[in-house]
């Protein structure tokens, strides 16, 4: 038996005095409303103590209409007794009851019309109706029909009887502690010492509470962070930069050549504006075309200056490290971006037009490819992933490249970044003269994989749901 | 990418072992494996590497790479005794022309599907497109040489392939499928190019279509290939990737004469690189003999030249080889990456974060300590959002994509509070109260700083919420604020204020104007804040 609520108590005392009763009565000795003696009586029931017996009474009332015929006699009666023999139907149609009567006497065949001339039928009587007017009582058909008629209403009143069982009757025996239940400790009762007389109202621990929303940070920024923090610790500096960027910055200075796909429209957002080249962009422009003074051929061609000065949304973080290089040629350099970067896609499950870039790059002298994969090996293993792997890879701007691939238990191998050597033709032109090991990964994609989403567009077009049940902590790393 | 199908039984032959050991393998060389069929793979590789977009030089490429057989593959070219003339008209148009004979193909369905697909995809990947390179492929022995590169004048009349009646070059560029995908190329030309024989007859106009008279069928025994384009280099590499390719399947290369000139030779190029160059690079420690191998291995020619130096003669059909770098990654490759011993640099150095980042950490602090929770919307969106829906005049520094996908995208937010609005809407359905705010990057006159913007949903939302919120905020961050009226259409007069830090505005709160709630289709009031983060003291202005 589950503990005893002080109402419950109370309720039992009472019922312990009067035995059998009414809601309505106990709610008096109670000073409750005869509501909650109900609901007390019921937990009292679910205890084994009380027994509730509701009592459904149908009864009738009077519209204003029926009230009027109540008195007056309904209208097919007053008209009959104006019904005498050669009463016409002229004569009778003046009759204030007329309209409603008449229908109803031919309705029940108490009338015949003949000739003009209206006479009752032999014995008609309308004395049935107006006693179950009257006295509605128990119903019945004439009931019904005077519902029907709209003179009548259905009411139901519903009573409880109340008992104690004798199980109710022991506990009481047994003796009930009637103090009154504290709810909230006040201020006065803690500094009096009134606590300490005073019975403190118990809850039910099986109640889920009403769910308490906290302020939180997106599940999506925690991951940025996290990859943050873990990047600050390997000793990087952040950076941060413009989403608008020169194509020279975006591009060219990463030795794209001015007629590759990826520098087409129709994946690049262009914007109208243009921003003059840097001093010594020559160089970059002499790389371009014959490779300058490395062992490089160059891409040979032509190579337009309006084509360079032209600003895009970024499509990589790369524009934004390669300046910072070009600014801070002297090794060591070690740092990161994560930012985001756009690209002129059509927006589904799985692409967006703007999503979250980590970059990194590493510039000192004698760093190397070894060194490369193993600050991605360190750095996926911070992430969580046990297993990383590495395989050959394309990229316009490094030589040698990489793929980094990580092991997703349920999943296998999965894609996670590319990475690489800047090559010296990206280098060289701007002074760079040590090896620069840089990678990249769309974070998404490790977002995707922690939260388990179906839907790219969920992490920016959030449901508040989402966010408000998406816990802030997971045990497991990686994924 | 492209996605190169090969057949088993034919890569088998070519590369002279068992599938398995290729597919297990194929990925080291740089490819992902797409698809294992019953007869066939389907392996995407890299467009750095065009030579490998056939089964024959995937072979040739496995075949070293497995040690079957390693070093430069030797091709030897016989001079056909063909010439081609070039109109000197067409130095403005496309100037460029490539040519070989290749004799004694046998063709079936399958090798005339494998040489389309690599044409194709040398369009792609050379080619860009069919503008800076165009490939034709003819049955030589339909026509009469010597040929002709022509300027041509747009009447004139020929078969294209595909048809039966003649057009005009004009009309084949309306009628003709090819005509309508690449007229854009040729179309600002007065003249059009043209190569016909000694009789006059059509082989092709590129870069649009072949005649229909040198059709490529399976009874063809000997080509005539036509490279056209606007760069030198490019025309030359897509000559040697097909020529070497059908020699590696048996048939022979025969050179052409092209204005005095025999070409093609299928001569590799040569360079002399450094192994201390390369070993540093890839943090392996190398002997001139084993690098020699290892580029044996991935087909180069390669001797060590005494002390430091490797001589390499790289293969005519490997376009990437632009710098000494790029034979330092084959090395890599042949030494295989799951070799090379990841090693974290030894340089040392303190992480620092950036003080954007710290403060935009610091607005979330604040924000989620005041119950808010964070949004993160994207920074493309519509006029209708940022301005229309909010009342406000469009922010003369605002940023138009040229292109935009969508009319959702056109504009890179300059404001975030129309972003919160949006959000609410999108989440009417859920439990309020709601408390939304956002940190983000906006743009403004090409310069990208941050904001933050937070927004409040209930029925009891009021201006002394968002006072109360922005004044919060204001404090933590340290900055020292006034306000004044403000006459921001967004918001209810009399109910709204500027926020003034060092007598400029930095920022704006109070109730949202009902217009605006009918506008997003909110039912609640909404208080609303959104502040220039550049306000706070010490943020770095550039």
């Amino acid at each position: 038996m589950a503990e005893l609520t002080q109402n419950e108590k109370r309720l039992l005392a009472v019922l312990a005095r009067e035995g059998n009763a009414e809601a309505l009565h106990l709610a008096r000795h109670l000073e409750a409303t005869s509501d909650a003696v109900v609901q007390w009586a019921y937990l009292a029931m679910d205890n084994g103590l009380a027994t509730v017996d509701r009592i459904v009474e149908k009864g009738f009332v009077y519209t204003d209409e029926g009230k009027k015929y109540c008195e007056h006699g309904l209208p097919e009666t007053q008209l009959m007794e104006k019904i005498g023999s050669g009463t016409t139907l002229a004569e009778l149609q003046k009759h204030e009851a007329f309209r409603i009567g008449f229908g109803q006497l031919r309705k029940k065949g108490l009338v015949v019309v003949k000739d003009g001339s209206v006479s009752n039928v032999d014995g008609a009587s309308t004395s049935e109706d107006e006693i179950a007017l009257k006295n509605p009582g128990e119903g019945g058909p004439r009931v019904k029909e005077l519902i029907k008629r709209g003179l009548l209403q259905e009411t139901e009143a519903i009573r409880y009887s109340i008992a104690i069982t004798p199980a109710g009757e022991l506990a009481v025996k047994q003796g009930l502690d009637l103090r009154e239940e504290i709810g909230t400790l006040t201020r006065d009762q803690i500094l009096s010492g009134a606590w300490k007389n005073a019975s403190l109202r118990k809850y039910d621990i099986a109640k889920l509470p009403k769910k308490a929303y906290p302020g939180k940070i997106h599940p999506y920024q925690r991951i940025i962070a996290e990859m943050r923090e873990i990047l600050l610790e390997m000793g990087f500096s952040e950076l941060y930069g413009g989403i608008v960027q020169q194509s020279f910055w975006n591009f060219d200075a990463l030795f794209q050549p001015q007629d590759h796909p990826a520098r087409e429209m129709q994946d690049t957002f262009y914007l109208k504006e243009t921003l003059p080249l840097p001093k010594g962009y020559e160089k970059v422009k002499a790389m371009h075309i014959s490779g300058g003074e490395t062992s490089s051929t160059g891409w040979g061609g032509i190579w337009r200056e309006e084509k360079a000065e032209q600003c895009v949304l970024r499509t990589h973080t790369t524009s934004v490290s390669i300046q910072y290089l070009a600014r801070n040629p002297n090794p060591p350099v070690k740092a990161f971006c994560i930012g985001r970067v756009y690209r002129r896609e059509t927006i589904d499950t799985t692409h967006l037009a703007e999503f979250e870039q980590l970059e990194g790059i590493v510039m000192d002298e004698d760093v190397n490819f070894g060194n490369l994969l193993g600050i991605l090996r360190e750095f996926y293993h911070r992430m969580g992933f046990e297993g990383v792997r590495f395989k050959p890879s394309y990229y316009p701007y490094t030589e040698p490249s990489l793929d980094a691939e990580v092991f997703v238990e349920g999943i296998g191998w999965i894609e996670m970044g590319g990475a690489g050597i800047f090559r010296e033709e990206v280098t060289a032109p701007l002074g760079i003269n040590y090896p620069v090991l840089a990678w990249g990964l769309g974070v998404s994609r490790i977002a995707m994989l922690r939260l388990g989403l179906k839907d790219l567009r969920q992490l920016h077009h959030s449901d508040i749901a989402f966010l408000r049940e998406t816990p802030a902590f997971r045990r497991t790393g990686g994924v | 990418m492209a996605v190169i199908t090969l057949p088993y039984k034919y890569l088998e032959r070519l590369t002279r072992t068992d599938r398995k050991t290729i597919l297990d393998k194929v990925a080291l060389i740089g490819s992902d494996v797409e698809r294992i069929e019953e007869d066939h793979a389907d392996v995407e590789f890299f467009p750095d590497r065009p030579d490998l977009f056939s089964p024959e030089g995937v072979a040739r490429a496995m075949r070293g790479f497995l040690g079957i057989e390693t070093g430069l593959p030797a091709y030897s070219v016989k001079p056909s005794g063909i010439s081609f003339t070039i109109d000197p008209a067409l130095a403005a148009i496309r100037p460029v022309l490539g040519a070989a004979v290749i004799r004694g193909v046998t063709f079936d369905d399958e090798s005339i599907q494998s040489i389309m697909s690599l044409q194709e995809s040398l369009h792609w990947a050379v080619g860009r497109g069919r503008s800076k390179v165009a490939i034709g492929i003819h049955d030589l022995d339909t026509v009469k040489p010597p040929f002709h590169y022509i300027a041509s004048p747009r009447s004139r009349k020929f078969v294209p392939l595909d048809y039966t009646e003649e057009m005009t070059m004009d009309e084949i560029l309306v009628k003709h499928p090819k005509g309508r995908d690449y007229a854009k190329i040729v179309q600002d030309f007065p003249l059009f190019p043209l190569i016909v024989d000694s009789e006059d007859h059509v082989l092709s106009f590129p870069p649009i279509i072949n005649g229909e008279r040198t059709r490529v069928t399976m009874n063809t025994k000997n080509i005539l290939l036509d490279t056209t384009g606007t760069d030198a280099k490019a025309v030359s590499v897509a000559v040697n990737i097909i020529c070497t390719a059908m020699a590696e399947a048996g048939a022979r290369v025969e050179s052409v004469t092209i204005g005095g000139v025999e070409t093609p030779t299928l001569a590799p190029a040569e360079r002399t690189v450094s192994v201390k160059e390369c070993s540093r690079l890839l943090g392996i420690d190398l002997t001139a003999e084993e690098m020699a191998v290892l580029l044996r291995k991935m087909r180069f020619g390669a001797q060590p030249e005494g002390g430091d130096k490797v001589r390499v003669q790289i293969p005519c059909y490997r376009a990437d080889i632009m710098h000494d770098w790029d034979t330092f990654e084959d090395v890599a490759i042949a030494y295989g990456y799951e070799r090379i011993i990841a090693q974290p640099p030894a340089t040392y150095t303190v992480g620092k974060p950036n003080p954007v980042q710290v403060f935009a950490s610091l607005a979330r602090d604040i924000f989620c300590g005041l119950g808010y929770l964070e949004v993160m919307p994207f920074t493309l969106t519509s006029e209708e959002t940022l301005y229309r829906k909010m009342l406000r005049p469009e922010a003369g520094g605002a940023l138009h994509v040229l292109h935009p996908i969508t009319i959702d995208n056109t504009v890179v937010r300059t404001d975030l509070v129309p972003l919160l609005l949006e959000f609410l809407n999108m989440n009417k359905h859920r439990e309020l109260p709601q408390r939304l705010f956002v940190v983000g990057d906006v743009v403004e006159n090409c310069i990208t700083y941050q904001k933050t913007a937070g927004v409040s949903i209930h029925p009891n939302a009021d201006f002394s919420e968002a006072y109360a919120t922005a004044d919060a905020i204001l404090r933590d961050l340290s900055i020292d604020y006034c306000v004044r009226e403000s006459a921001d259409s967004a918001f209810i007069e009399g109910r709204r204020a500027d926020v003034m830090v060092n007598g400029k505005k930095a920022g704006v709160f109070g109730e949202i104007h009902p217009a605006v709630l009918n506008g997003f289709e909110l039912e609640h009031s909404v208080a609303a804040f959104e502040l220039d983060l550049r306000a706070v003291p010490g943020y770095p202005v550039p």
